[in-house]
């Protein structure tokens, strides 16, 4: 402890006091400065990699796919509206394809005419690995959210065909992921390494700058092909800041001034001092989900899974969040039309639970000792590390000795990929990971499906179940959409009935803005659109 | 030294190496106990280890079990002298019970790391020749990851875990100590009194023993207790990334990462265990500050 230690220590100091002075500096008129969740900028090639985070503020915002979502409102869950494509419907002479015609008035940032070949090149891209623009790393990070997507031809320089091997009702569903990058500017600028420098695509926002890990720039498209969202900012500067504690501080402090997901014990301070904290719930489920697959996993007993699902006090959860959540009663929201009515009831009954693992044989002589894989933080997990401990605390008092294997978000993401057979599971027997429920495929599909186990799926547990599979080809072979709602619901009520996973709440999507930042309408989605929102002079 | 030892080590009672290392650390207390700032540290970290041992005499609550209604009580609250965490379990309990996780994630991988490196350090610098190239270059293949980014990779691939942070941080300590054994031992050996005993007839075992060991161990020690608070503090890292132990387990480092979202409604509690992490490395390294100004003979 010598004097050239004193003089750093109080150098330290000083910067510290100059930095969070000239923090609260003044923002331009017309900028969103938006703290994102994640910890380096998005891919901007096209498919965006950081997970739906990645999609939600790199995809959306400067590409385009054929459909899209109604996200200009916040009463309904979105549905599939036209996008590049003005117009998509089952081919009438194949109904294993589906035709999009594209509309004629769109260009690219660089210029360039959107058509069939674009959309056609796009998918080559991902799928066609002998074409020379295919990209592996867009392919990891979008692929298997297009299952259902096996071909595509171009029928005219307007339109498309983008079809399954069999019926797929389900295909907009998946093409809205697929963003729409610019051919002509790929080929002039050599490559995607230079394209993801400076990327072109047809969305509302253009980029101007990326520095990566620090931030990203987007300004407005004027030319943007749908006047109606043309952006009103001139400016969205995405920075990514993982820390909750970090984008609370970015806000009071004027730095940014739309933050994702504060953490709920920051509400208070943020609305003491005039923050708008926006909340919607939406298709969106923090689970359990529980391992079936491979031995010595107790989760394939029923009972022991309705048990799990009966023992947790989704309430007290919910506190904890200071309300931020919806308790779950299921595999998707009780407002949703696919909730259905299933016969076993999630609800908070500890004495039930104990009796059922009971007869499973377990007790207090005998508890049951499981081991669930969670993150520390990530897109989409809310508060994992206290919410897990409370889970962690209630589950003991049914006689449950849950441990965890603490691990960081993207190698969780690693691991879901892989399956719970993987040596790398460390033989856990339930993966702490959140979903986004929007439409039939994210919602039961890609969890449910036997084709789609790991690696080629997310259907990490192992559900393999004849009726499910039965209901999902029906599903896909139904193009009416209420008819696929009553089926979907089948589906939510056997996957309850059969407690195939634990379902603990639903997020709402908590947003802080600064009170200048007006405009925005918060849709009942992941996905939001920021072209409506001015900063109020 | 008194007149009778002189008299018994001169007529070969006592041997010499042990007459001299008596006065010796007799004389590194008297300076120890002299310097305030040394004593002062010593207290507070006996108090934080007696503290840590008697938790469960001392705890008010257990430190397990919690009440959401009651979550981030603040500092005062009735029946929660130091508030409540998160999960509404009270503070000063879970940090009694992480006292006892913290020290000993902070001493016992130090200890790990002071006889594996040690012992290499010490054949690398007397032995030499192709077991020092041996030892010193496979060392350097660690040296060539930054500690704390070898301890995260390390804690990464086993999972996190008590026994994994331990494993961690001991391969992470044991290069420096090995480092600093193998100078001070090559220095040793090149002494006249190390030539002297050779020339003398002394076996190897011997010369270790009476005139390497009592020569290298104290520089070596005052090195290792310098690292007990890099221990602590790269334990309570690896915990706050979520590497280190795992819940429901009190340990300072997880208290710290998982009461930062609180921050804004109840800073004091959420600073006490970085407080108490703040404290105990900072007590140990002017601990070991102290004690190297002790043992220095030149001072």
């Amino acid at each position: 402890m010598n004097g050239s230690f004193r003089r750093l220590t109080v150098g330290i100091g000083l910067a510290a006091a100059f930095a969070a002075f000239s923090s609260s500096s003044v923002q331009a008129e017309g900028t969103l400065t938006l703290g994102m969740t994640v910890a380096d900028i998005p891919s901007s090639k096209g498919a965006p990699d950081q997970g739906a985070e990645g999609i939600r503020w790199m995809g959306f915002t400067v590409y385009d796919s054929l459909v899209y979502w109604n996200l200009n409102q916040s009463k309904t869950i979105p549905v599939i509206v036209p996008a590049l494509a003005h117009k998509f419907y089952p081919n009438p002479e194949n109904n294993k394809e589906w035709i999009f015609e594209l509309r004629k008035d769109v260009t690219f940032h660089d210029g360039s005419k959107f058509n069939a070949d674009a959309v056609i090149w796009n998918l080559d891209k991902l799928f066609k690995e002998k074409a020379p623009q295919y990209d592996l790393q867009q392919r990891r990070a979008v692929a298997w959210r297009l299952a259902g997507i096996k071909t595509w031809r171009k029928i005219d320089d307007y339109k498309v065909a983008i079809g399954d091997n069999v019926p797929n009702a389900l295909i907009p569903h998946q093409i809205v992921y697929v963003h729409i990058s610019s051919p002509k500017h790929w080929a002039d600028v050599g490559g995607w390494e230079a394209f993801a420098k400076h990327p072109s695509g047809t969305g509302p926002f253009k980029v101007e700058e990326i520095v990566p890990r620090e931030r990203a720039v987007l300004v407005r498209n004027d030319n943007y092909w749908d006047k109606d969202r043309i952006p009103k900012l001139d400016k969205v500067i995405l920075l990514p800041m993982p820390e909750a504690s970090t984008r609370t501080a970015a806000i009071l402090s004027g730095q940014a001034n739309f933050i994702e997901a504060p953490s709920p014990d920051a509400v208070p301070r943020l609305k003491s001092s005039g923050m708008q904290i926006i909340t919607n719930p939406y298709p969106h489920v923090w689970p359990y989900v529980l391992r079936l697959a491979g031995e010595n996993t107790p989760m394939k007993d029923v009972r022991v899974r309705k048990a799990l699902n009966l023992a947790i006090d989704r309430d007290a959860i919910v506190q904890l969040l200071r309300g931020m959540a919806v308790p779950a009663k299921g595999h998707v929201l009780p407002d949703s039309p696919w909730f259905g009515n299933p016969s076993f009831k999630i609800e908070y009954n500890p004495e039930k639970a104990k009796a059922l693992l009971k007869e499973a044989g377990y007790g207090p002589d005998k508890p049951l000792k499981i081991k669930f894989m969670i993150s520390t933080s990530g897109s989409g997990q809310m508060q994992p590390m206290p919410m897990n401990e409370l889970v962690q605390q209630q589950l003991k008092k049914v006689n449950v000795d849950l441990s965890f294997e603490v691990t960081e978000w993207q190698a969780l993401r690693a691991q879901r990929g892989k399956g719970p057979l993987d040596p790398g599971a460390r033989e856990i027997h339930a993966l702490n990971n959140s979903f986004g429920t929007y439409d039939p495929y994210s919602a039961f599909e890609r969890f449910f499906s036997c084709d789609l186990l790991p690696p080629k799926g997310l259907n990490w547990a192992g559900v393999c179940d004849d009726e499910i599979q039965a209901l999902i080809k029906k599903i896909k072979e139904t193009f009416d959409p209420k008819e696929q709602d009553e089926l979907l619901a089948k589906i939510h009520e056997h996957v309850v009935d059969n407690a195939y996973w634990v379902w603990v709440v639903h997020d709402v999507n908590p947003r802080a803005l600064r009170p200048e930042v007006k405009g925005f309408r918060q849709a009942k989605s992941w996905y939001q659109d920021l072209t409506q929102i001015y900063i109020e002079k | 030294m008194s007149a009778d030892s002189v008299a018994a080590a001169q007529a070969g009672e006592i041997p010499i190496g042990q007459l001299r290392s008596r006065g010796y650390w007799r004389s590194v207390w008297v300076r120890l106990r002299r310097d305030k700032v040394s004593v002062a540290c010593a207290a507070v970290l006996i108090l934080i280890a007696l503290s840590a041992i008697f938790a469960p005499l001392l705890s008010p609550h257990d430190p397990y079990q919690g009440n959401v209604v009651k979550r981030l009580a603040p500092i005062g609250t009735a029946g929660y002298l130091l508030g409540t965490d998160e999960l509404g379990r009270d503070m000063l309990s879970r940090l009694l019970y992480g006292g006892r996780v913290s020290l000993f994630i902070g001493l016992f991988p130090v200890f790990c790391a002071l006889i594996v490196g040690g012992t290499a350090g010490i054949a690398a610098g007397f032995i030499g020749g192709r077991t020092n190239m041996a030892i010193m270059r496979l060392m350097d293949v660690f040296y060539a990851f930054p500690s704390i980014l070898l301890a995260i990779a390390i804690s990464g691939a086993l999972g996190g875990g008590f026994s994994n942070v331990i494993l961690a941080l001991a391969l992470i300590l044991v290069p420096p100590i090995t480092r600093v054994a193998e100078s001070v031992t090559t220095q040793v050996r090149s002494y006249d009194f190390v030539e002297a005993a050779r020339a003398s007839g002394a076996g190897t075992w011997t010369i270790i023993r009476v005139h390497v060991l009592s020569n290298v161990l104290g520089p070596i020690f005052i090195y290792t207790t310098s690292l007990i608070s890099f221990s602590i503090i790269v334990a309570s890292g690896l915990s706050f990334l979520g590497l280190g132990v795992t819940p429901p387990t009190a340990d300072w480092g997880l208290m710290l990462s998982t009461l930062r979202q609180a921050i804004w409604i109840n800073p004091y509690a959420a600073a006490l265990p970085g407080l108490m992490i703040f404290v105990t490395s900072l007590s140990f390294n002017l601990l070991s500050d102290g004690l190297r100004s002790a043992m220095d003979v030149r001072l």
